[in-house]
């Protein structure tokens, strides 16, 4: 977090990470051809090869590669709980970094990346591209200050699936505190879209710790209210429901066939670039396997 | 005195605030931002030894204050005066139960649950609603209708209706829930009534029920669906089923080797299983959870028709019942002179045309004497090809064979033999040699009649690369019931079909001898003759494996059948009908006659897997808001009732004006109080 710039931070941490390109499944019609088909009833005509056509009387279809490999989009969380942070930057700070070195990455791995950031409702919403300028409109949009309210991940995540139709790779970046059971049906919905969907879960060390040293009133971030605790006679119980929390958390995401990354503001960018690279290439042969099945 | 939101009562508790109020003297006022309260309760600040209390007054007044506030937002009513009844509702609710009554049921206490559910739900009916009960696995069935309901009196309906619930049992269907949605939408789609409709689905909602009817389907106005379902205690399911070889497969020998598939539920933590054949020793089969394993079953002990899987929590699927495919006789009759191995003869080339599989054994018996056809060759032969100079008796064999209802082949191998067919059918042929060209194709094609259909797919009907060398023209003009099924290009006929008392002679105006056409070299040669064969036998299609609620085809004949189902209760049927009654798994035997058919529980209910109600939401069903909670309605009428008395006496009004009345008092004093004493001095 000692670098400034969103950008050189992202690419300082990509640095090391170039594990080469994986190959689209879908076919496009862009300008690389990869085979001929013959025509059968009901394929578009548009993509017949009319010279084959007049020269040998055959009908066939050209098949191209798609034009980009990968839709991701990201799902940055900006509402107010992501406003804390124990040790100089906050959760937010920390979500938006590895939004910026995942957008990088996918980049530059000639992916297209979209980018959405909510807090009730959605905040900003780039589709996903992959196109010149493309890279620095996001960077711009993840630098723009968070001024969230409450978690709420319904509304959000439904205008999702609205906007985005062709199915793809989604990565949610939120500290997810908010009640499970509000958490389970928008993120049920996003996988019935067909998504692959990859949860962060950033945590700030101070909330899994709860270290904190005087007694002192809490202040909720969201809602502004107030209790006054003791840490030392507090903790146990808040770990506890912490604790809960969490494994509801994983298990919800277990079920919906989410893979679950929790991450603490601690740990180096890197860990999460190599936890999200492992998640794809598991899920890689998972696929492979299935198809092979 | 009763309470319709009693919960508020417990903001009396409140009252502890102004107590510590009056005892704390000073808390810290620090304070921390933190992201969320959520797992945070407050811890009490502590407090000063002050035991004493100052202001008793107005301590107990502002607790009062408290107390009637947490009295009025707990909106009290008194229960003495509720002998008015409800209001008229209006027209009422129009319900259709689904009770689902699949395999999957069986499971646990699952239908008791369902029992209880649809009983309370017909108990809380008002007397304007109208209930329809429709049970359904494979199929819906009407259990009580609309018009039984209304015609009952209104104090019987719901007695009626409890009476015909209790007539249901789940059986070993599979989960038809789109067949049965449907079927319930369309009873509520009546457009002259106005009424709100609701469908309410009484079920296990498994993962394996079939919903893929529902995409795309148009649902009335006005009606929802509730989702309403039993959940088991226990997830894990392993299902059992058995695989059997494909109908092409070469016939079964005493190796034959039995595959089963074994699935696990994703939700399972056990992934060991024990398989059985009775009275042999257990084997093991390792299926991880949420994948589906195939096994190879050893070798089964005589007689055994069933292998058992143990070590899951649900024992509906866990039995599949096996039988050794079973080989069906179809013999052909050829009546001529070909020797066997000539290669140059049209019987070399039909031989092999119809090598044994596992369910069919054709055997060609060829008739070369000249005396008739003996009767017991001619009852048991499925097909008659006729060849080259039959004698007289020979031809009025194959005429009574096909007069009882059988289809004769005649390849014409010349001109004169086309004289032999017309002696067969007994009318007039001319036939004539067509002039040589360089060879001829089929080109028009009935692709209609049965013996071409499975042709008609543009990717199969390419018959252009069989020529003929030599083909025999005939004259038809005299034949007005004949039915020409192919024309060479010439328009000359090809294969004329011609009828026969029950039965058809086909007329092939050429052969498959090597000489005449290259017929038998073609991938058509095959399928052609097998469907001759098929059309002339009738025999219906009969499948390793059946399904419960399957239909099954059953053999022609005369005499009447009787069925012998897996519980020994025997039905009668008739020859050459469908067989429905297919509810039981387990080993079914036609008599007479040693035809036995197998059915076992579809693969599908094995994976009972709770569905979400994301599924229905994207498959467009309009469920209703509470779908996904499970609602008692009888509590529901009894707190409509609650709401409609507590609206009348509005005694929450009285509460507050108390609490306004006692908050003045406390001001009042508390200024006196403030007026009274010292004011701090401020530096």
């Amino acid at each position: 977090m000692a670098i400034r710039n969103l950008e050189l931070r992202a690419r300082t941490v990509v640095e090391g990470f170039w594990h080469g390109l994986h190959r689209s499944p879908y076919h496009g019609f862009s300008v690389e051809f990869t085979e001929y088909r013959p025509y059968s009833p009901g394929d578009d005509p548009r993509y017949l090869d009319w010279k084959l056509v007049a020269r040998t009387d055959r009908y066939f279809i050209k098949k191209f590669e798609d034009e980009t490999n990968l839709r991701c989009h990201l799902l940055v969380d900006a509402s107010r709980s992501m406003m804390f942070g124990s040790r100089g930057y906050t959760k937010a700070d920390y979500a938006r970094t590895l939004a910026a070195t995942l957008a990088w990455f996918l980049h530059h791995q000639g992916d297209a990346t979209g980018l959405l950031t909510f807090d009730g409702a959605v905040r900003e919403y780039l589709p996903a591209r992959h196109r010149p300028g493309h890279l620095r409109q996001l960077m711009l949009a993840l630098e723009k200050p968070m001024e969230g309210r409450a978690t709420d991940l319904t509304a959000p995540l439904r205008r999702m699936t609205e906007l985005v139709r062709k199915r793809g790779l989604v990565v949610l970046i939120s500290d997810l505190l908010a009640p499970v059971a509000e958490l389970d049906a928008p993120l049920a919905l996003l996988t019935a879209g067909g998504h692959e969907v990859i949860v962060f879960q950033v945590l700030d060390p101070a909330e899994l710790d709860f270290d904190f040293p005087t007694a002192s009133r809490f202040e909720d971030l969201e809602t502004g209210r107030d209790i006054f605790l003791e840490p030392t006679t507090a903790r146990r119980d808040y770990q506890r429901r912490l604790g809960e929390h969490l494994d509801a958390v994983k298990a919800t995401c277990q079920r919906l066939g989410i893979t679950h990354v929790q991450l603490s503001t601690a740990q180096p960018m890197e860990l999460a670039l190599f936890d999200f690279m492992k998640a794809r290439a598991d899920r890689g042969k998972i696929v492979r396997r299935r198809a092979a099945a | 005195m009763n309470f319709l939101a009693p919960l508020f009562l417990a903001g009396a508790l409140a009252v502890i605030g102004p107590i510590l109020f009056h005892l704390i003297r000073r808390t810290t006022r620090e304070v921390t931002p933190f992201s969320t309260l959520m797992f945070l309760t407050p811890s009490p600040p502590r407090i000063t030894k002050r035991s004493r209390l100052e202001n008793l007054w107005l301590l107990l007044l502002r607790c009062l204050a408290l107390v009637l506030l947490a009295l009025a937002f707990g909106r009290p009513f008194l229960r003495e005066t509720a002998h008015s009844p409800l209001p008229p509702a209006g027209e009422g609710r129009r319900v259709v139960l689904l009770i689902d009554t699949s395999a999957s049921l069986r499971r646990e206490k699952l239908w008791d649950d369902l029992r209880a559910k649809a009983e309370a739900r017909l108990r809380a009916a008002k007397p304007t609603d109208a209930f329809t009960i429709v049970a359904f696995d494979l199929t819906p069935r009407d259990v009580l209708t609309f018009e039984d309901w209304n015609k009952a009196r209104p104090d019987e309906r719901t007695a009626l209706a409890l009476q015909r619930l209790g007539t249901l049992k789940p059986g070993s269907g599979a989960t038809h829930l789109d067949a049965a949605l449907i079927h319930a939408a369309e009873l509520l789609d009546q457009p002259e009534q106005r009424a709100p409709a609701e469908i309410v689905v009484l079920s296990d909602l498994q993962e394996g029920a079939r919903l893929d009817a529902l995409q795309g389907f148009v649902w009335p106005k006005n009606v929802t669906v509730s989702l309403d379902a039993v959940v088991a205690k226990q997830h894990e399911n392993a299902g059992l089923a058995w695989l059997p070889e494909g109908d092409d497969a070469t016939p079964a020998t005493a190796d034959t080797v039995f595959r089963l598939r074994v699935t696990n539920s994703a939700e399972a933590k056990r992934e060991q299983f024990k398989l059985r054949w009775p009275g042999a020793p257990e084997f093991d089969a390792y299926v991880p959870a949420g994948k589906s394993r195939i096994v190879r079953a050893p070798k089964p002990p005589p007689g055994a028709d069933r292998i058992a899987l143990t070590g899951d929590d649900a024992d509906f699927d866990n039995t599949a019942f096996i039988l050794p495919p079973q080989t069906v006789n179809t013999p052909i009759l050829f009546l001529g002179t070909d020797a066997d191995e000539d290669t140059h003869a049209s019987l070399y080339y039909l031989r092999r045309a119809f090598p044994p599989t596992g369910r069919q054994k054709v055997e060609i018996t060829a008739h070369r004497a000249v005396e008739a056809v003996p009767a017991f060759q001619l009852q048991q032969a499925q097909l008659l090809v006729l060849g080259d100079a039959p004698s007289d008796a020979a031809l009025a064999s194959a005429a009574q064979f096909v007069r009882e209802g059988k289809i004769a082949l005649v390849p014409l191998a010349d001109a004169s033999s086309a004289q032999a067919a017309a002696k067969l059918l007994g009318v007039s042929l001319p036939a004539t040699e067509a002039p040589a060209r360089d060879y001829a194709m089929f080109a028009q094609i009935d692709f209609t009649h049965p013996l071409f259909a499975p042709f008609a797919d543009p990717r199969f009907s390419d018959f252009t690369k069989i020529h003929f060398w030599h083909h025999r023209r005939l004259d038809l003009s005299g034949l007005k019931d004949a039915r020409v099924l192919a024309k060479f290009d010439s328009g000359d006929p090809a294969l004329v079909q011609l009828p026969l008392g029950s039965g058809s002679v086909v007329l092939l105006a050429t052969t498959w001898r090597p000489a005449d056409s290259q017929l038998a070299l073609s991938s058509k040669f095959l399928p052609l003759l097998h469907a001759l064969l098929d059309q002339s036998s009738r025999l219906p299609a009969v499948h390793a494996q059946y399904f419960v609620g399957d239909e099954i085809a059953l053999p022609p004949g005369n005499t009447p059948l009787t069925i012998r189902k897996p519980d020994g209760a025997e039905v009668a049927a008739q020859p050459g009908a469908k067989f429905a009654q297919t509810d039981l798994p387990g080993i079914y035997a036609v008599r007479p006659g040693t035809m036995r058919f197998v059915v076992n529980v579809a693969p599908e209910e094995s994976r009972t897997s709770p569905l979400g109600a994301e599924r229905f939401t994207a498959l467009g069903v309009p469920l209703s808001r509470d779908a996904a909670s499970t609602v008692n309605a009888a509590q529901h009428e009894a707190r409509a009732a609650a709401v409609e008395l507590e609206n009348r006496q509005k005694l929450w009004r009285w509460a507050l004006l108390a609490c306004l009345g006692v908050l003045l008092l406390e001001t009042l004093i508390a200024g006196s109080l403030s007026r009274h004493s010292p004011q701090p001095v401020e530096t």
